[in-house]
């Protein structure tokens, strides 16, 4: 089952056939595999309560580039956010992808944490492994699974994408697979 | 099969231009002219750089943040009415 690939590139028409069969089961396995990393790195955190976030956002990553954002994060009030929605993000981004619900949205968020991953990871190690370590792949394969709406397949938004709220507010495709 | 604005075009491949900027190109550089990369007995690169690591940083970040305001931005746009693309 070969389907065309409607894409630009440089303002150039690129649109290539593709193996249909195969790119759904691809679209699966990379959202339940991502999904997981995201859901048991949730649950763990929720299992071990407390989850104290203050040596990501305070000591060592306040000498990273984004360490003048993040020492924003490292007491009070906000430290306490950080330390609910860190977990509680990773669990509905993992259970998002999974399930496939508002995939787009939890790829997005996925791709937003990994960032600070990325770079605070990245930065306190010293880039000791190089600059293109398994932070920046994630958050590549988040931006992926964005693109390529991959929660149509097998997933919750199949079904969202027909129902009434989203046809008459199209602008929520934006937000499912 | 949706054409790109102008601010889409400049956030989506000034964002890309910066990161391959920040990894193939910057590495690519410290290849052809910069110190070897031998790896130690803990298996980490030890190198003294060209470009200072705080740098290259900064320009993948500012590529990341691009593809972050498209993505952002996106929200805006009138998707296609047709609920099957």
């Amino acid at each position: 089952m070969v389907t065309d690939i409607r894409t630009r590139l440089l303002g150039q028409d690129v649109s290539f056939p593709v193996d249909e069969s195969r790119l759904a089961y691809w679209l699966v396995v990379m959202r339940l595999i991502v999904g997981w990393w995201f859901l048991h790195a949730g649950l763990d955190k929720f299992l071990a309560w407390p989850f104290d976030a203050s040596w990501f956002v305070g000591g060592a990553a306040a000498q990273t580039t984004l360490g003048p954002i993040l020492v924003l994060f490292s007491d009070g009030i906000l430290l306490s956010f950080t330390n609910v929605m860190v977990p509680l993000g990773q669990t509905l981004i993992g259970l998002g992808l999974i399930v496939g619900a508002m995939t787009r949205l939890a790829a997005f968020f996925g791709a937003f944490l990994m960032t600070f991953f990325y770079f605070v990871n990245g930065e306190t190690g010293g880039w000791s492994h190089g600059v293109i370590t398994g932070d920046l792949l994630g958050l590549l394969i988040f931006a992926m699974i964005a693109t390529l709406g991959a929660g149509r397949v097998l997933g919750i938004d199949a079904y969202l994408a027909r129902t009434d709220l989203v046809r008459d507010h199209p602008r929520l495709r934006h937000f499912i697979g | 099969m949706t054409q790109l604005t102008t601010a889409e075009r400049i956030a989506l491949y000034g964002g890309g231009g910066l990161l391959l900027i920040g990894t193939l190109g910057i590495g690519l550089l410290e290849i052809l002219a910069g110190a070897p990369h031998p790896v130690s007995g803990e298996g980490q690169i030890v190198h003294e750089t060209l470009v200072p690591l705080t740098v290259r940083s900064s320009i993948m970040l500012l590529g990341l943040l691009l593809w972050g305001a498209y993505a952002a931005t996106s929200v805006a746009r009138e998707p296609p009415t047709d609920t099957s693309v």
